[in-house]
């Protein structure tokens, strides 16, 4: 399964409904792009969808969640935790074996981190922890992409060659993306949110960048 | 300005320690201070380091006294910190921690007699419930979000250990390494009831004038502690732990009957033991209420408040002498080395030196405590003005200090005040031992008298009333929004 | 890292519940802190080597703080002989059946408290206590330990019985101020005005010459009580053969040595029974120190 079909999402902040009543229907396939001013709900929604479908999602959070006092490598072990027996994570907080290092080794290799493996987190740059994050998301290798702004820190081809990953690895995904070039380049499907509610949901190919704009 | 309630709490506090000096016992009895005072400055700047064969044997024991309890205490305490929402435990915590090591050591006196276990014990229960709530409280700041972003499924174990314990161990380590010198004073002291650290050759050279012998033992003791960052290192911790056990000492075997005798018997209320029944314990309890706990309580929280303020007064005071938006350099470091001096001294040793020099009355206590807690505060709050930016024509000198920084620090300034205030309370309570008549010293005279059962209703009195400071002090700083990292 | 640590703190704790296990059959004794530490520690490591060699056991002298951790130690078993004063003598026969009283100094069987002052006080000695009334009243007082006998139960019950008030209530301010060399010390200088203590201590430095006699002086002597004492727990016959406690019993009626007898200081010593102390425990029920 790695569609599905979510509705009555809804969310509010003290007292004032910041998303829906909306539903959404994601097809196996589908490359979804969300796009939108900052503060129509984006964030809440990947947020939400999270929630519902916790399980099958690879998460790319927008404040990433690393953890600064662990290197890199254990950030982006951590995205098959669950996989693995309390005996084996624990050891490998201490001493990481060698098969996870290599993986995980040559999973930062594309994203051009290779020489960070062991870095604390807390003393990477701002890109750089955005592709821990991804790193992460890539490792755990669910069969849904969940990002939120994955690529914002990074620069023009950086950020390219990190989507083309996302890209190629998750059939599906949700990202949201304030950069629509990007949104049109690498999604095949643009769903618009504005105000809480979805104000457009198109497939790429009927859609121009000024189509878009018309949402900011 | 009243207007502002930092202020107006400042100032009640200001007129209850007042009040207080109005009803203390304060006084120099001594006939000739000043000369003793002498004496003792010159023993100071003419240590005799080879006084005792026993005295590198005793540094030895205070540190691996301390090593551990500290090692125990920390371990137990992260246990404890693991489930420290459940209120049992809570409960617990603040119990075992309201009760100072010498009376811990004083109780297992009675039954572990001088063995190891009792100086180790003495410093590892409260400790542990210090580091149950201390520990928790940083567990409770770790950053939520990594472990949100973790695959769902992963094991609680797995999951604390990768997203909290990272997090929060840097903040674990330098709490731990400051207990530990806490507990280096604590093992010291623990001398003065007769474990084979520091503070039995403290008090021994003390009581009999050899103020060089004394001196040399202080001077050993704060080297100790000033050279911590040097010889407590990472990589060493491990021998230090191993071999620690080895060199607390041998005492005497213990004999388990005596630790049975002493809960079945001993601490059982008196009329309870002889067969009176209840109908004897409500005298017996009316007696000790009456007679002992009441000027007991009344003593400790007469001198808590007025050295509470005292302080607060020094630490303001102090604080400028290591900021450096006053003096320079050399002036500086000399500010350092007295405030190290002042807050690696043990409340009760300055107490008990003062006491030695002055005579018995409240005022050593005021002073001993003012000392070290105002050294600990102005040090914390003196660094905090070191990271304070002030426009470039900020005024200078007494201006500066009283419109730019006063203000500034003040908030965290009565944060820590009030975090220490039962500190305080802990300390004056002790301080009873040496003679100054608060919850101590009746809980001293029980134990003299060998009426444990006494000594342990005033032990549980002297805890409640911790217990209760602890709860007003932390009340008081939610009410007021001062926030503060633990820092003792 | 973390669980490094976990490992090295549990194996640490182990240990050091197993390093204190191990302990020959030592035969250890005590005695009360009454004097200056150096002064004890010199003369009961004498003592330890005189009834080594007499008893052909090891014997070892630990040094404690306080006279209850003296009592509490002896109770415990953790030492089976102590140097006991009258009072905490009495406690420690009280909790522990079977002890027996079994030699004491020959000043013991009439021994004295001196109540002395400093001379800025004017104070004129007396040879009744009730002479001394308006002189006494209001002053500064220190008594020796809390568990003494004569230097805090005898004083404080000659106080009560011929003033008729407590100490706290007819002295201005009452401390106690640990041990007899200590009390004479902070009487000398002045810190407290009047104090009481052992006469043999008050004599011996007398005769050393460290009093400034200037400074300080005896202003009045109680009637004479028994005091201290060496007391034997009943089982060490178990524990060191049949016949040791006789066997200790007289190597310390026959100790001789003049030097190890001048550190008391005491003439020499002689037997002594549990009943011997019955005053003591009388006068320590009046006052309410025992219960």
């Amino acid at each position: 399964m790695s569609g599905f079909d979510l509705s009555g999402l809804t969310a509010s902040f003290s007292g004032k409904r910041v998303i829906g009543p909306l539903s959404l229907k994601v097809n196996p396939g589908d490359k979804i792009a969300l796009v939108g001013k900052s503060g129509a709900g984006k964030s809440t929604l990947i947020r939400l969808i999270h929630e519902r479908i916790n399980r099958n999602s690879s998460l790319v959070p927008q404040d990433l969640g690393l953890v600064n006092a662990l290197s890199v490598f254990h950030n982006v072990f951590m995205g098959q935790l669950d996989k693995h027996a309390t005996w084996y994570s624990t050891l490998t907080l201490a001493r990481p074996f060698a098969k996870d290092k290599a993986e995980v080794l040559s999973l930062l290799e594309s994203l051009s981190m290779g020489d960070k493996l062991w870095t604390p987190a807390a003393s990477l740059s701002g890109g750089q922890r955005q592709r821990v994050a991804v790193a992460r998301a890539l490792y755990r290798n669910a069969a849904v992409l969940l990002a939120d702004e994955p690529v914002s820190a990074l620069d023009g081809p950086m950020a390219n060659s990190v989507m083309t990953h996302l890209r190629g690895r998750f059939s599906t995904s949700v990202i949201a993306l304030h950069d629509v070039d990007l949104a049109l380049h690498y999604c095949n499907r643009i769903v618009g949110i504005e105000s809480g509610q979805i104000a457009l949901d198109q497939p790429t190919e009927n859609l121009a960048a000024t189509d878009i704009m018309s949402l900011y | 300005m009243f207007a502002s309630p930092t202020v107006r709490i400042s100032f009640i506090f200001l007129a209850i320690a007042l009040v207080g000096l109005l009803f203390a016992d304060i006084a120099i009895t001594a006939s000739n201070p000043w000369r003793d005072l002498g004496n003792f400055f010159l023993g100071i700047v003419t240590p005799n380091f080879f006084s005792s064969e026993g005295l590198l044997t005793a540094l030895l024991r205070t540190v691996a006294f301390a090593f551990v309890g500290v090692a125990l205490g920390s371990f137990f305490g992260f246990l404890l910190a693991l489930v420290y929402q459940s209120l049992p435990v809570r409960i617990f915590c603040a119990f075992i921690r309201a009760i100072h090591e010498l009376f811990w050591a004083l109780i297992f006196l009675q039954f572990f007699g001088f063995h190891p276990l009792t100086g180790v014990l003495a410093i590892a229960i409260p400790y542990a419930g210090i580091f149950a709530k201390v520990y928790s409280e940083i567990l409770e700041e770790a950053d939520p979000e990594p472990g949100r972003a973790l695959p769902p499924g992963t094991g609680n174990i797995v999951a604390f250990l990768y997203t909290r314990i990272p997090d929060c161990w840097v903040k674990m380590r330098t709490y731990t390494a400051y207990r530990l010198e806490c507990g280096l004073r604590s093992s010291a002291i623990l001398g003065f009831v007769g474990l084979p650290t520091l503070g039995f050759y403290l008090e021994a050279s003390f009581s009999q004038g050899l103020y060089s012998d004394a001196g040399a033992m202080l001077i050993l003791f704060y080297v100790l502690i000033a050279t911590m960052p040097l010889w407590v290192r990472p990589k060493l911790l491990p021998i230090y732990l191993l071999g620690a056990p080895f060199f607390l000492g041998e005492g005497l075997p213990i004999v388990w009957g005596n630790v049975l005798r002493f809960f079945t018997e001993d601490i059982v209320p008196a009329p309870l033991r002889n067969g009176e029944g209840l109908a004897g314990l409500t005298p017996w309890l009316n007696d000790l209420m009456i007679n002992e706990a009441m000027p007991g309580i009344w003593n400790t929280v007469v001198l808590t408040q007025i050295a509470l303020v005292a302080t607060g007064i020094l630490s303001l005071l102090a604080f400028p002498l290591i900021s450096n938006h006053f003096g320079g350099p050399m002036r500086r470091s000399a500010g350092h080395v007295a405030l190290v001096i002042v807050r690696s001294t043990p409340e009760y040793i300055l107490a008990y030196i003062l006491l030695q020099l002055w005579g018995p009355s409240m005022l050593p206590a005021v002073v001993a405590l003012a000392l070290h807690n105002g050294g600990i505060i102005g040090h914390l709050i003196g660094r905090q003005t070191n990271s304070l930016k002030l426009r470039p024509d900020a005024p200078t000198g007494f201006n500066r200090y009283t419109w730019e920084l006063v203000p500034r620090v003040y908030r965290s300034f009565l944060a820590f005040l009030f975090y220490r205030w039962e500190i305080i309370m802990r300390e004056t309570a002790i301080l009873g031992i040496l003679g100054i008549y608060t919850l101590g010293f009746y809980v001293d005279s029980a134990i003299q008298n060998i009426r444990f059962d006494r000594a342990m209703v005033l032990i549980l009195v002297t805890a409640l009333l911790n217990i209760g400071v602890d709860a007003l002090g932390r009340y008081i700083r939610r009410k007021l929004a001062l926030q503060t990292l633990p820092n003792c | 890292m973390a669980l490094n640590i976990i490992r090295k703190l549990m194996l640490s704790s182990f240990l050091c519940f197993t390093a204190a296990a191990a302990s020959a059959e030592t035969f250890v004794f005590t005695a009360i802190p009454d004097e200056d530490e150096t002064k004890l520690v010199e003369r009961f490591r004498g003592v330890a080597d005189y009834l080594s060699e007499q008893l052909d056991v090891d014997v070892r002298y630990i040094p404690v703080k306080s006279y209850a951790a003296a009592v509490s130690a002896f109770r415990n078993n953790q030492v089976q002989l102590a140097w006991f004063g009258g009072l905490s003598g009495v406690q420690a026969r009280r909790l522990v059946p079977g002890s027996e009283a079994i030699a004491q100094g020959v000043e013991d069987e009439a021994f004295e408290t001196y109540f002395i002052a400093n001379s800025n006080t004017g104070i004129a000695p007396a040879d009744e206590l009730s002479d001394l009334k308006d002189e006494l009243q209001g002053k500064t007082f220190t008594f020796g330990s809390k568990g003494s006998t004569s230097g805090r139960l005898m004083p404080e019950f000659y106080v009560r019985d011929t003033f008729g008030s407590k100490p706290e209530d007819f002295f201005s301010r009452v401390g106690f101020s640990g041990n007899h060399t200590r009390t004479l010390r902070l009487v000398e200088a002045g810190t407290y005005e009047v104090g009481a203590l052992n006469f043999q201590v008050w004599e011996k430095e007398l005769s050393d010459g460290n009093i400034d006699t200037d400074a300080v002086q005896v202003i009045w002597k109680t009637p004479a009580y028994p005091d201290y004492q060496w007391t034997i727990r009943g089982d060490v016959n178990d524990r060191f053969g049949e016949g040791f406690k006789q066997r200790v019993t007289e190597a310390l009626l026959n100790l001789d040595n003049p030097e190890l007898l001048e550190s008391f200081p005491r003439s020499g010593f002689i037997p002594a029974s549990n009943d011997d102390y019955e005053p003591i425990r009388k006068t320590a029920e009046e006052i309410g120190i025992l219960d």
